[in-house]
Order: C-alpha cells, then structure tokens, then sequence
C-alpha cells in the first residue's frame, strides 16, 4: 500500500510517500515559497539524487501537481502512475472537540475543519488547500486527516479550562486545545520502546522545539498538559510567537499602538518571540551565533528568556504529575541544538537529572540517551516523525474502509 | 537541455471550474491600490493600469510604501509583503488584461462633469480585449452601471462593485446588479466579494446605492450645523462618534473620503434627484475651491501632518489662521 502524506502551510507543502508494507520512504521532499519569488521543488528519492527544480507554483494545487508529476515521472519517478497512491494523509493542525483521532476526510470532517478555521486562521486554511487540491486531481482516493489537537483530548478537564466566564467555552469552545498532538504522541511512545518501559506507568515530559514549540505532560501515555492553547501562541517562546503573556499587556498595546485585531495577531504571532526580542531572527541558529560570536545582547537576553520559559514548564508539569521519569527533546531545535539541551536541563538536579554533557554535545538529530546512565529522570533526544503516524493512521483507517462504508467514518 | 520544474507539469493540467485568478484593476488611484492589495493579499494576481509608465511606477512604489507602514504597524511581515508584490503588476497596455477573468474599473477624473464618458469608453476598451467570460465591474458611487454598461456589446457581463474607503479594512461591498447583468455575472461577483473575505450587499440599483446617499447627506447636514455656528467641527464629530458609535464623526470622513469626491458625488445626485438634500454645503464647496480637500492634501476640515490629524481648519464656517 502506498500513502502519501501532506503537511500543507501557508507557504509550503511537505509530502513524504510511505511503500507502507515496509514502512520505507519510497520519496519525500517540499515545495517552498507558493505564490511567492523563488519557489522551488525540493525532491529526495530513496535511492536516487536529491534535486532542487526552481520554476513558478502559484498555488497548493500546482504545488501538488508537480509533485504527484515527479513521483510518477519516468526520470525520476519513483512509482509509474500516481494512480497507484492508494490513499492521502493530511497534517490537519486544529480537530477541536470533535476530533479525538485521525479520521477518514468526507463532507462533513470538511465542514467541520473549515468551521475551525477561526481557532486556526493560519493553519487550517492551508490543510484544507491541500485537501482541495488532492480532491481535484485525484478525486477517487481517500483521504485521511490527522489532527494536532486529537492527542491532546485526554487532558482533562482542570487543566484544559481557562478561567474565564464558562458560557464563553460552551458559546464558542474556548479552551486549551494543544497543538504538535502527533509529534508529542510519536516520541512519547518511542521513547518507551528505546527504554524498554511500559507507557502505561511513565511520567514523561516531551519538548518539541522547533520554530512553532510546545511541551507537553504524558502520564501513562496520555497526554494531560500542554503549553499550546486555544491557539499555537500560547506557552513557550517561539521563533516568532510570544509564547505565556499578561493578557493586560494585549490590550495595553492595543490601546496604545491604535491597533486592531488582525494587526495584534500578526504582532503576536510573527513579530513577536525570538525575532521580536532579539530583532536579529527567528532562527535560533542565527541567534545563537550573534550570542556567542557578536556578544550580542539582546541575543543573549532571547536565548535566556527562552530557555527559562521551557525549564519553567518542565518544572510545573513535574508538579502537576507528581514527578517525572522522562524528558524527551525532539523538533529542529531539540533534536540539534546541543546548547538548548544543556541549558534547559543545567539547574534541574534537584528533580534528578543527572546530565551527560559529552553525550549531550556529540549529538545531533538522531535518538540517544543524553542524561547519565544512574540518572533518576532519563534525558532522551527523539526526532520526531509525524510523518509515519499519519501514514499508519492513514493507512489502518483506509484498510477499515473496505468493511464499513465511507460516510460513517467520523 | 536543462531540466526545469515545468517538465514535470501534470498533461491533463486540472483547472478547478469557475476559478478566478487573474484580476484586472482599471485606474489606479488611492482605491485602485488598496484593491490591488486586497486582491493579492488573498492569493490572486492583479493588473493595474494607469496612463503612463511614469504613473505605473508611482503607483507601484506607493503600495511598497503602504505595505511597509502596514509592517512597522505590526500589521503585516516581511515575508507578507513579498508574498503581496510578487502578484502585482502595473502596465498601461490595456492588451495586458487580456487573460484576466474579472476587471475592476476604478478610474478617477479630476474633470468636473467627464467621469461617466472615461468609464464608458473604459468598458468598452476593457471589452475589446478579454475573453468571453470575463467579468467588468465598476467601483461606481453615484453613476449608473446599466448605463456605463450600455457601451458594451455585452452588457450582461457588466456589474458594479462599490468599495467603501478604507478598503483595506471595510469588510463590506454593495454588489449593484444593472438592467442587463446576468444571474452568472452577478454570482461570480458574489464570488470575488467571498474569496476577498468580504461581505455582499446586495443593491437594486439607484444613484449613491446605500452608502453614498446616507453618508454624503449626513455630511451636509454636519456643515449647516458648521454654518449655523451650532457647534464645533471636533464636537460634531465627538457626538457622532461617541453618541452613536460610529467610528469616524462626519467631517473626518468627509476629510478621508476627499472633499472633492463628496462634491462630485453630491452634483450628481442632485442631477439625478433634483433634491434640495443633495446640494452640497457652501462650506464643502468653499474648502473645496480653497483646496482643502481632505486628508491627502494634508488640510480639509482638519489639518494634518504625516497623516496624523493636529487641529481644525475652520470653525463656524470660518477658517482658522493657522
């Protein structure tokens, strides 16, 4: 069975096709800059050269179009048609309460992820431009959304409220939804197979630190805590979002700086964060380089906010578990930056790390332990794969289409 | 040969039915870029023209400028802004709009008197080189689209689109069906209203629609409160503003809309209706005569300085010396 798999942004669409019987990546790669300067295929095929193809995509459509074409080209193309793609699963960012697992994309999921579209408005409009398009050109296969939220259902109730007047939850669903569900749900049972442990016992705390970053608190496999909210700005600093923030603040600035509503989450979501403190960028590479090598200091001030505001949280969710066993680091940053590591986890002995420093810097985007081999709470970096849960959801629920009928899946 | 991305293009190229991508927008003044930003903002390519090369330019470096005022008010980021120009191209070719699927006319004549003939002559330039399918609309205040319409050898595919000022943030836009607009031009310009996140009025059609004709009566009847020396212009406004919430009072709109503009909406409603109500004030008149016309010249019935408005021009209909 062959599933290509989608994470459509607003700007970009990742894909990776999935030969499911053997789990491998038959070719993966992304497309970059849609409907911008510059865009470019981006093409890896498992056994063949990695190329880059500059040319003009205006859309997600076209976008997909070019890449169903290479997969299925007799130069390059991995399979002979793309007929043979026998299903499609989407990264869908936001299910809300209806979604507690990936489900088979008809109408009504349809409906429902553009209802969400205002709890998600930079996100949710671009997975379903990818459903669109998948829709248009190959209108046969079925499709299967994965959602970031569904992982996240089982935090409960306590923690998941805002405490503000509850006919707002039950009016318009406000509450703490999460993001990155698949990834905190991938490493978090990985993590359990490398060490050989039961998840049903586990306390884990798994940081996916990327430019988007969340945390989240997994006790017996479920996740009951996570940094993200109502929408991806909430809780750590991110590359570009301000992460926790005085509520009063917002409306300060509203008031002073005469702004309105789109202009406040645009300030919040893409001028905040790393790039908004340190004004140098959102890329914590970058940053780190004008810390260390240009003794820059608001670089330094953005490192140190940032790392504290990950500690704070590990620190918490141990609280709100009553200890911790695990700590996974994965996403871009927390599976390559070694000095992210060392100064998230450099003052949290007393919750029993014991940290491997030599491990710790050799290491770089692959699974290994990184806390010492006595340590009480194990420190473990996992790259994360999303990519592979929605290619096996997608492909469980797509084996169950053939005994239930299509329109019941939801 | 080198190979490039196109050679990997799908053969059966899949164009969703009914799509509109390519927009046409047919003078470019203050209104015409703001809908070229809206446009582009919301994925499609649009097409300015305006009447010379060096107007072209102008025009492109304005919207630059705007897109990156909308940056440092936090509106919008870099990336955003490079998203937005990358769709946008000026020309004065009107051969250029051949492949757009829906033009805006947006033309704006500083001639008293000369506007409904450009427009006509427009629209029929504008039918002379698209397709058959091809939407053309006019951002029409006070003039009648059946009869800018009625050059057209098509005239079914003519509607008028009116955008208020600032279009950039006003989330409506009076869709006024003419005699011989079709249900197909009429949908698809409720369409383009939807795919720009905006919501449609629907208008039968009648000089100055709705908007026009309450806004250009309510600001007559601020200047004969001027005139009667009832109040100030800032306490005429703070009343409507605060009183009934509107977000700007009377005489600011009538500085952001252009004073010249109210004038000229005003002379042809009252051509239309022969009514007393649509006479515009002495007071507009003499602001306008002196060129104080609003928030663009810097001076209307405020005076302003980069933009932000620093004090009243006049009170009780007279002037005031600086």
């Amino acid at each position: 069975m062959k599933i290509i798999v989608l994470n459509c942004g607003s700007s970009s669409i990742k894909y990776q096709l999935f030969e499911m019987t053997t789990q491998t990546v038959l070719a993966k790669g992304v497309v970059e800059k849609v409907g911008l300067h510059g865009s470019f295929l981006k093409y890896e095929p498992h056994d063949g050269e990695t190329i880059k193809l500059d040319g003009e995509i205006l859309d997600h459509q076209s976008g997909i179009e070019y890449i169903l074409g290479i997969l299925s080209s007799k130069k390059r193309g991995v399979i002979k048609s793309f007929e043979e793609i026998d299903a499609i699963g989407h990264r869908v960012v936001l299910g809300g309460e209806e979604f507690n697992k990936s489900v088979y994309i008809n109408d009504h999921v349809i409906q429902k992820i553009e209802e969400f579209v205002n709890l998600a408005p930079l996100h949710n409009p671009a997975n379903l431009k990818g459903i669109y398009a998948m829709q248009a050109l190959l209108p046969q296969t079925p499709q299967v959304a994965t959602f970031d939220t569904a992982f996240h259902q089982t935090i409960p109730e306590h923690a998941y409220m805002y405490a503000i007047p509850y006919s707002l939850y039950k009016k318009y669903g406000i509450r703490r939804y999460g993001f990155h569900g698949t990834s905190h749900r991938y490493v978090s049972q990985r993590v359990c197979e490398i060490l050989n442990v039961d998840i049903n016992n586990q306390k884990i705390i798994t940081c996916h630190l990327g430019n988007g970053a969340s945390i989240a608190a997994i006790k017996n496999g479920k996740s009951i805590d996570t940094s993200m909210g109502l929408t991806p700005v909430e809780g750590l600093i991110m590359g570009t979002r301000c992460g926790d923030i005085d509520p009063g603040v917002v409306t300060f600035i509203m008031q002073k700086e005469s702004i309105d509503i789109p202009t406040i989450s645009t300030l919040l979501n893409k001028h905040s964060g790393i790039l908004g403190i340190t004004g140098i960028s959102s890329d914590m590479r970058e940053v780190s380089g004008a810390a260390y090598d240009q003794n820059n200091d608001r670089a330094k001030l953005g490192l140190n906010m940032y790392y504290y505001r990950i500690r704070k949280y590990i620190g918490s969710y141990a609280a709100a578990m009553g200890g911790v066993d695990i700590i996974v680091f994965t996403g871009g940053v927390g599976e390559n930056s070694s000095e992210t590591r060392f100064e998230v986890c450099k003052d949290l002995e007393f919750i029993g790390i014991e940290f491997d420093k030599s491990a710790n810097r050799k290491l770089q985007s692959k699974e290994m332990t990184i806390s010492k081999a006595n340590s009480k709470v194990k420190v473990i970096v996992v790259p994360t794969n999303e990519e592979l849960v929605i290619a096996q959801d997608t492909m469980e629920i797509v084996m169950n289409l053939q005994t239930r009928p299509r329109d019941l899946l939801w | 040969m080198t190979e490039s991305l196109e050679d990997y293009a799908l053969t059966r190229k899949i164009q969703r039915k009914g799509t509109i991508q390519k927009i046409g927008i047919v003078g470019c003044g203050e209104m015409g870029q703001e809908i070229c930003r809206i446009v582009s903002q919301f994925g499609m390519e649009a097409i300015y023209l305006d009447i010379s090369g060096e107007k072209v330019k102008i025009i492109y470096e304005r919207i630059v400028n705007q897109l990156e005022d909308e940056i440092n008010r936090w509106g919008l980021t870099e990336s955003d802004k490079k998203a937005i120009l990358s769709r946008i191209k000026g020309t004065t070719d009107y051969n250029d709009l051949s492949e757009c699927d829906f033009i805006l006319e947006s033309v704006n004549s500083k001639k008293p008197g000369s506007n409904l003939e450009i427009r006509k002559d427009v629209f029929k330039r504008i039918e002379s080189v698209v397709g058959k399918d091809a939407i053309i609309t006019s951002n029409n205040s006070t003039l009648m689209i059946s009869e800018i319409a009625s050059v057209l050898e098509n005239p079914e595919r003519a509607i008028g689109l009116h955008f208020m000022s600032p279009a950039t943030t006003i989330k409506i836009i009076e869709v006024i069906r003419g005699i011989d607009t079709n249900q197909k031009t009429f949908e698809t310009a409720c369409k383009f209203v939807k795919m720009i996140d905006r919501k449609v009025i629907i208008i039968n059609e009648s000089p100055g629609h709705i908007s026009t004709r309450l806004i250009v009566t309510l600001i007559n009847e601020a200047c004969e409160l001027l005139l009667e020396g009832v109040a100030s212009v800032e306490s005429i406004d703070k009343t409507m503003k605060q009183g009934y919430g509107m977000q700007f009072g009377p005489f600011e709109l009538a500085d952001r809309i252009g004073l010249d503009k109210v004038v000229k909406w005003m002379d042809n409603l009252y051509q239309e209706y022969s009514l007393q109500k649509f006479k515009a004030s002495p007071v507009i008149k003499r602001l306008v005569r002196a060129n104080y016309i609003g928030k663009k010249c810097g001076k209307g019935f405020y005076r302003y300085e980069n933009g932000k408005m620093i004090g009243e021009t006049i009170i009780s209909a007279e002037f005031k010396l600086q």
